[in-house]
């Protein structure tokens, strides 16, 4: 009797640990199956290729995590994307004519001047939630709609391309030793928001005022700035993002980033983040990340058609959804 | 019509939730089913309801072995629960809530005037007065329980199951809930009245059966027990205790509030705050008592008026302004305002002081929260399965426990108790009136809302009486009987004999 007890609690233990760490087990187990069906999957060049085509939406799912944690959401960041290119291109292209200063200086004006914008506009987000109780879906809907149309003003309807400086050009092809530094930036971004969220105290509020914004304000946590910080980051990530896209193709255009939120809210749903607030890692959105990139490029190296990969992709986001949702129940079953 | 419970015993992983049960009762009566927070009350109410099966024996109506699979079937049986947390929708009117799902209908379309008159009808043979066309969002509470309680009428039921049906009314509310419950017997059902107030037992029980730790105690005709020996059944020996002696208030005033008003909550509301002094502030449900108490906490704002601390007048009010000021809150709602309930009981713990616990005012001191939290643990003798289980998995008592330590880790000078005692056990409560006792001791002011008046008097050293929206004056808790206090909450005149003198 004794003993089975201890073994049944053994195989729970094991189960539980399995459980926790799902999505980790498939993408190793899907790793395996890939390195098995195609000789080209497993080479150093193929994971950094697989590296740097994540990055750019990579980047941005970091701050969305906490977004997500804080029980808010972003809409806007694809028009972010495209409008912080076009901002750095714009001044980049005008600068020079009108005060005849060298290209090299306009676009880090240009560079400046983008950030600041995407702080404000993060800013923006967290100010219209919190004063006047407005949902963030609508609020950043709002703004994605506002910013695609303000990027479309500003380039005139076409790309703004061939005025950006060259080195401009290293931010999104350029490689340190073999690595691109899209990656690096990725990497770099990632322990980042890892250290905000698990070292710090801003982390520590985050997962308050996502678990419960009254009791947290209750307990003298600032709502408002914790959620600034939040969606302003996520701007701020967005825009590096936009640097990094006008840099590989050397152009900015207003239809850059379109859509991109699905593959970032998809990548932290993934990587276990609740998307009722409170509860979420970064290391996960780390992992779903990195999913979306290994389907999307082993699919293409079996190539499967981009029509199928979409099909596949919206079975993946359910399937982690419910998973997140039966997890907690499976595992109070076996803890008891 | 008999109803039979014999030896019930239901097991749960771990814990015997009832033991060998067994209960009688018959038609035209009101039975209290009393016992403290975790006796099994809800589990005896849940296998009745159908909602769980006993792990062994049987329950039966009329000598007839009764069994319900699901609530369904004890609803087929006459069974019908009216549970603690309402069912009624706000948004919808008294009618509809009433015949929600089963409204009268013309053909395929809802027959209104109809609903409305049957309703209405309904509502009269209950002998209550409720305009079915009113939103239920717009009723009182006593109001909403009364509809909640008809709305189950109306399936006739044999057997009637109210599970704390006044835990969320104001003292004048319970007696109209009350009044009415009493009136049911009429109607030759069975009322089974689950309650942990012993106050409200004479007025509406005709026998009282006692659980404690899952078994049965006993079944006893109210008239053949008195209090102090429902009490002895429901804890043991339990001696309730008085207010050690050796807390005295410090002369050093440490809050002073003069003339605060927010509009249709309170107004010109001044008094003071000395230091280690436990001062309660009393009144009926709506007499601004929260209001005040959010106000000066930051939490909502005023319109007028200071509020000095420590020497310092308070601008810019904010909880995290009154943080820094070194005042904490436990506000009235336990789960959804002072827990971050699927957060673990070691966040809980921490996140008032989270602005202490740092290491260069940015990196948390994980060490620190370590210690912090496993002190306040080990001090309020909070009974966990393990710091980092969430604290959703805690019992009222305990969550409550862990609220105030939250604040306690703040080091506070000023606490600000609003309804602490709120659905705990009397063990519970007790613990809580130790912790702010003991930070009397060290010279931690304490305000105390509440709506349990005798709490009031054994708690306070002073008490301030507020009615609809004022502070009418200050009571001396020594010299004040609950009927006294009761009635001067009720009438809002303070009789000489009971009042403060001020020490001229």
């Amino acid at each position: 009797m004794n003993a089975t007890k201890t073994a049944n609690y053994r195989l729970n233990k094991t189960i539980l640990l399995l459980l926790d760490n799902i999505v980790l087990i498939i993408l190793l187990l899907l790793i395996l199956a890939l390195t098995l069906m195609t000789d080209k999957f497993m080479t150093t060049v193929n994971w950094l290729n697989i590296l740097k085509a994540v990055a750019l939406k990579g980047v941005i799912a970091f701050g969305m995590t906490m977004v997500i944690i804080c029980a808010q959401i972003d809409l806007s960041i694809g028009s972010v994307v495209a409008i912080a290119g076009v901002i750095a291109a714009w001044f980049a292209k005008t600068l020079p004519e009108l005060w005849g200063i060298s290209v090299d200086l306009a676009a880090v004006i240009g560079i400046i001047a983008a950030l600041l914008f995407s702080i404000v506009v993060g800013c923006f987000h967290a100010y219209s939630h919190v004063k006047f109780g407005m949902p963030a879906f609508i609020i950043t809907l709002a703004t994605q709609l506002f910013l695609f149309g303000l990027a479309g003003i500003i380039c005139g309807g076409y790309p703004i391309a061939g005025k950006m400086p060259a080195w401009f050009n290293n931010l999104g092809f350029g490689r340190i030793g073999i690595i691109p530094i899209p990656a690096i930036v990725l990497l770099i971004i990632f322990f980042l928001t890892w250290f905000i969220m698990d070292l710090t105290s801003m982390g520590r509020s985050i997962y308050a005022v996502g678990g419960n914004s009254e009791a947290a304000r209750l307990s003298g946590i600032n709502v408002m700035k914790t959620q600034m910080f939040c969606f302003a980051l996520t701007a701020v990530l967005s825009t590096l993002s936009g640097f990094m896209v006008s840099g590989q193709v050397m152009q900015a255009s207003f239809t850059f980033g379109k859509g991109w939120e699905t593959d970032v809210i998809s990548s932290v749903v993934i990587g276990g983040t609740s998307m009722t607030g409170g509860i979420g890692k970064i290391t996960g959105t780390m992992l779903g990340v990195i999913f979306i990139g290994v389907i999307s490029n082993g699919m293409t190296l079996l190539n499967v058609s981009v029509y199928m990969q979409y099909v596949i992709r919206g079975f993946l986001l359910f399937g982690a959804v419910l998973i997140s949702i039966f997890l907690p129940r499976m595992k109070q079953k076996l803890t008891y | 019509m008999k109803l039979d419970v014999k030896n019930i015993v239901k097991v749960y992983p771990g814990t015997r939730a009832l033991d060998d049960v067994s209960m009688s009762m018959e038609s035209g009566k009101v039975y209290a089913l009393i016992g403290k927070n975790g006796s099994g009350k809800s589990t005896l109410v849940k296998l009745l309801a159908g909602v769980i099966q006993p792990t062994s024996g049987e329950i039966f109506i009329d000598g007839k072995p009764l069994v319900c699979k699901t609530p369904g079937d004890a609803h087929k049986e006459g069974i019908v629960t009216v549970y603690q947390e309402m069912s009624l929708i706000p948004g919808l009117t008294v009618a509809e809530n009433i015949f929600l799902n089963r409204m009268p209908k013309r053909g395929k379309i809802i027959d209104w005037p109809e609903a409305y008159r049957q309703s209405k009808e309904f509502l009269r043979t209950m002998g209550v007065n409720i305009d079915p066309r009113r939103q239920v969002q717009d009723l009182s509470m006593w109001q909403k329980q009364i509809v909640e309680i008809t709305k189950a009428m109306i399936y006739s039921p044999k057997i009637l199951l109210l599970d704390e049906p006044t835990s969320a009314l104001a003292v004048n509310e319970v007696q109209n809930l009350l009044e009415f419950v009493r009136s049911l017997k009429e109607r030759n059902i069975i009322v089974v009245y689950i309650t942990h107030k012993l106050q409200e037992l004479r007025q509406v029980a005709d026998e009282v059966a006692v659980l404690r730790d899952g078994k049965f105690i006993g079944q006893v005709p109210m008239d053949e027990i008195d209090d102090k020996g429902i009490v002895n059944m429901m804890f043991g020996e339990v001696k309730i205790r008085e207010r050690p002696k050796d807390i005295i208030p410090q002369d050093e005033v440490v809050m002073k509030v003069r003339k605060l008003t927010r509009k249709k909550a309170f107004q010109n509301v001044s008094f003071d705050l000395k230091k280690g002094e436990v001062l309660g502030i009393a009144g009926m449900l709506g007499s601004g008592r929260t209001e005040l108490l959010r106000s000066i906490f930051g939490a909502d704002g005023f319109s007028s008026g200071t509020i000095e601390i420590y020497g310092k007048s308070v601008t810019n009010f904010s909880p995290e302004k009154l943080v820094s000021h070194r005042v904490g809150l436990t506000p009235e709602e336990r789960k959804t305002e002072g827990l971050i309930l699927i957060h673990s009981i070691k966040d809980n713990l921490c996140y008032a002081s989270i602005k202490q616990n740092q290491i260069a005012h940015f990196l948390e001191n994980k060490r620190k929260r370590d210690q912090i939290s496993a002190k306040q643990v080990t001090d309020l003798e909070i009974r966990i399965p393990g710091i980092n289980h969430p604290c959703s998995s805690l019992s009222g008592g305990n969550q409550q426990k862990v609220v105030v330590g939250n604040w306690l880790n703040t080091k506070p000078m000023i606490m600000l108790y609003d309804e602490p005692s709120r659905g705990i056990d009397v063990n519970a409560k007790q613990q809580i009136f130790e912790i702010m006792w003991n930070s009397a001791r060290e010279g931690i002011s304490s305000i105390f809302v509440s709506t349990e008046l005798e709490e009031l008097l054994e708690v306070c050293h002073r008490l301030l009486i507020m009615y609809r929206g004022e502070i009418i004056g200050e009571v001396d808790p020594a010299r004040c009987s609950i009927e006294e206090l009761y009635e001067c909450c009720m009438s809002g005149e303070i009789s000489p004999a009971i009042a403060l003198q001020e020490a001229a």
